[in-house]
């Protein structure tokens, strides 16, 4: 049998037991195709879409499916999608309240909601849907994925702060809503009320200014496509790869212009006939967007929405025949292995570990995976290798502190492979992640105490004031983390009939403006400018680099071991780490005071 | 209280940053009594404590009397314990706990200091320690969202304890000897401690299980 054969597909190295956790999917066909009937049933690979995603969902364990389709699509729905239960409802009201019902009566487990129309790879709704550590949220991507039709959403830590739909815009956006929703056991409540909320909202005309809301974003994307065809330009071609990579890093990158996102409008651009009928799919998609509204009804009730990222694979919602064919070439472009490996890779690690260890240790890390190996084994293999460091750096002689310096980088390299080996597999333990952390710190201070036993010199004065100026920044960085989280936690949200998500409109309007608002204090003048400097990778490298982080550290014990001894190393890591203590002190103050 | 809409998230964390603190028995008498009335945010209160001392530990070195360092050192006890078991509602609440931190690894630095070279190896090896339970306050709070049972924090002594017994140690020559007992014991009372807790929490949650987020550093933010 094909399932005990050896595997051959590279991906195979990932854990293949079903997701038994979202058992429940619910999948809404109502956006329509710019050729008519819906855009869920354009045809793929000898299928639809449809059953595609269909295929997908079934191997990673949900078990029941449900599409939600329009009246006159429901014959042709029933017949693509062969085994799931096919619910039909009249308009945006009425989906949402199969929604709300399907929430609160299907079997026990979670639920991920999802637009039919989605193509992506399965390992992107995998990384949802089975990833431990997302809990309820979000298919994500960078800013201009799926743009500009996906609903823009802001982030912060990996929590959703402001959400985005057709008829809400969000200021200052770091990603974007991929149409894919997963809600756990535990919140299926909420959604019912989330729905329902919106279902009551809609159920006799949209709310007072949702209209002008879409018909703000209409403008822009008629502007787009006006422009475009000016330019001769192929939109699709860039649109559906998406040219900025999607993940965490993103949110550190946040567009800082108080700009909404939406391209440029142009209400009364004319439109040859057949931009025209696309933009019309894409209007009348977006007021069949049950699944961004109920997103914004979770957020802004309170409820903590996460982010898995698409990293770098495929995604696209293809609207007609033509963006079917882009599509089905594009995704022949992807290597999901590669592109799984790559994206282990810690988003936001260091200069050094980015740039001198994950570029080998992700292939020991893909090594390991394929040998068995859990992340846990990985990381006491690492710590056993740091104790032999210390251990060489005590013997005080040269040949100890060249043998410690290299015993010390294999050990970081190990340290590199275990997180990467986790991400790669999907294995998080709560465990592995409490161990990775504690020993990060103990071979940190313990290759310091083995330095300071070998030193001729006696340095244990040093030795102290390292270990006491790593314990500090250490816990300002949790600190502030946690002042960062409260404050996220308290912060009061709009309420859903609002479709912006500033306090006042004029707020928002003034953000849509590309002038410069007069009244800004010194400090976030300073601010924005700080962050507009992440705009050039050099500068955000230089800023990473300066945080004296563990990678850098340990390169340094490395060096200044090997050439010098334990005082130039004690003396390089307390001017490194004040320098760096005093940089985020001044970025953390800056941040503290202008809110 | 209850009239103050706090989100879930707060109610979760009732007291954060006090639980990062490790208080002791001192700073916890001195906060009861005093901390209430006196009308400075907790984290001015740390800073206003620690600052003597840094500049005292600055200005003298290992040269310093016994008699100064007990006066800057119960200075220090004093004010940040002031800032003890009051929630800090101030922009600049994150800065109490690194000063509370520094306070007290520098203190414990210049105490085994000012009994002689030899005690600062002591110093490094209860440091060691003691850090160990820092961090582990944090990523168990972080990771398994427990808080470590109340006997181990009275076994631990606070920040605030373990300058009263390190002092006393200096006082009475028995540095470094009490330092290295004093670490010892530590060391096997936390890992003890740490194993058991595991145990328990695997027992009743199984291995495979969520994790809130993985940045143990935040770097660069």
């Amino acid at each position: 049998m094909s399932a005990t054969a050896t595997p051959s597909r590279p991906a195979s190295a990932h854990p293949s037991a079903p997701v038994t956790t979202t058992p429940t999917a619910v999948l809404l066909a109502t956006a329509p195709a710019e050729e008519g009937g819906p855009a869920a049933l354009l045809p793929w690979e000898g299928g639809t879409v449809l059953g595609r995603l269909l295929d997908q969902l079934a191997s990673l364990g949900v078990r029941t499916a449900h599409v939600v389709t329009r009246p006159a699509w429901a014959a042709a729905v029933r017949e693509a999608g062969a085994d799931a239960e096919v619910a039909v409802a009249e308009d945006l009201a009425a989906d949402l309240r199969l929604v709300a019902a399907l929430a609160a009566d299907a079997p026990p487990g979670g639920i991920v909601l999802l637009a039919a129309d989605v193509v992506t790879h399965r390992e992107a709704l995998a990384g949802l849907l089975a990833d431990p550590r997302v809990a309820t949220g979000v298919l994500a991507g960078g800013r201009r994925h799926g743009y500009p039709y996906a609903a823009p959403t802001r982030s912060l830590r990996g929590r959703i702060l402001s959400a985005g739909s057709p008829f809400h815009s969000v200021r200052r956006p770091t990603g974007r809503f991929l149409s894919v929703l997963k809600v756990t056991a535990t919140d299926r409540p909420r959604l019912t009320e989330a729905a329902e909320r919106v279902a009551t909202l809609t159920a006799a005309g949209l709310p007072e200014g949702w209209d002008d809301e879409l018909g703000r974003k209409e403008a822009g994307w008629r502007g787009r496509l006006a422009r475009a065809a000016a330019r001769q330009e192929d939109l699709e071609a860039s649109e559906a790869a998406g040219d900025d990579e999607p993940n965490e890093f993103a949110e550190l990158t946040e567009l800082d212009t108080d700009d909404d996102g939406e391209p440029e409008a142009d209400p009364t651009a004319a439109l040859g006939p057949e931009d025209e009928a696309r933009l019309s799919a894409r209007v009348a998609g977006a007021r069949a967007d049950a699944l961004s509204l109920v997103v914004v009804a979770l957020v802004r009730s309170g409820a903590h929405v996460g982010n898995s990222h698409l990293r770098r694979l495929f995604w696209a919602r293809p609207a007609s025949h033509a963006e079917i064919a882009r599509a089905s070439e594009q995704i022949l472009d992807y290597d999901e292995d590669r592109v799984l490996l790559d994206s282990a890779v810690k988003a936001t690690d260091g200069f050094f570990t980015t740039f001198f260890v994950s570029p080998y240790s992700k292939h020991i890390a893909r090594w390991t995976a394929r040998r068995g190996f859990t992340p846990n084994q990985v990381t006491i293999v690492s710590m056993a290798l740091a104790v032999l460091a210390a251990a060489a750096f005590a013997t005080g002689e040269r040949w100890g502190l060249v043998a410690g310096a290299i015993l010390l980088q294999v050990a970081f390299t190990t340290d590199c492979v275990d997180g990467q080996l986790a991400r790669y597999t999907r294995t998080f333990t709560k465990l592995g992640g409490w161990l990775d952390a504690t020993f990060d710190r103990s071979k940190e201070f313990i290759v310091m105490g083995g330095l300071a036993i070998g030193s001729q010199e006696d340095v244990w004065v040093l030795a102290c004031a390292a270990l006491t100026l790593q314990v500090v920044r250490h816990m300002a960085d949790f600190s502030f983390a946690e002042s960062r989280i409260e404050t996220i936690g308290s912060t009061r949200h709009p309420p859903l009939e609002q479709p912006w998500d500033t306090a006042t409109r004029a707020a928002a309007s003034a953000a849509a403006t590309p002038a410069p608002v007069p009244s800004v204090a010194p400090s976030q003048r300073v601010l924005q400018f700080w962050r507009r400097l992440d705009r050039m990778p050099a500068a955000t490298w230089l800023k990473r680099i300066v945080a004296f982080p563990i990678g850098e550290r340990f390169f340094v014990v490395s060096l200044t071991a090997a050439l010098w001894d334990a005082e130039v190393t004690f003396v390089a890591l307390l001017a490194c780490g004040t320098f760096a203590a005093l940089y985020q002190l001044a970025g953390r103050l800056l941040r503290s005071v202008s809110r | 209280v209850s009239a103050i809409a706090l989100s879930p998230e707060a109610v979760a964390r009732p007291a954060t940053h006090g639980v990062f603190r490790d208080d002791g028995p001192f700073a916890r008498l001195v906060g009861r009594a005093l901390g209430r009335r006196l009308p400075v945010p907790p984290f001015a209160l740390a800073a206003a404590g620690a600052i003597p001392l840094f500049v005292a530990i600055a200005a003298t070195g290992d040269g310093a009397s016994n008699a100064l360092a007990g006066i800057v050192v119960a200075w220090f006890v004093a004010l940040a314990g002031c800032s003890t078991g009051r929630l800090d509602h101030t922009r600049l609440r994150w800065m109490g706990t690194p000063f509370v931190r520094a306070g007290e690894y520098a203190g414990l630095i210049w105490i085994g200091s000012l009994a002689g070279a030899s005690s600062v190896p002591a110093v490094f090896a209860l440091l060691t320690v003691v850090a160990y339970r820092h961090y582990d306050l944090v990523y168990r709070l972080r990771i398994r969202r427990e808080v470590p049972p109340a006997w181990v924090g009275v076994v631990a002594g606070g920040w605030d304890g373990r300058l009263v017994l390190a002092y006393l140690l200096l006082v009475v020559d028995a540095l470094p000897a009490g330092l290295y007992v004093a670490a010892g014991l530590l060391a096997v009372v936390l890992i003890g401690e740490t194993v058991a807790g595991w145990r328990a929490f695997l027992g009743r949650q199984g291995s495979g299980d969520v994790i809130s987020y993985e940045d143990e550093e935040d770097e660069g933010q």
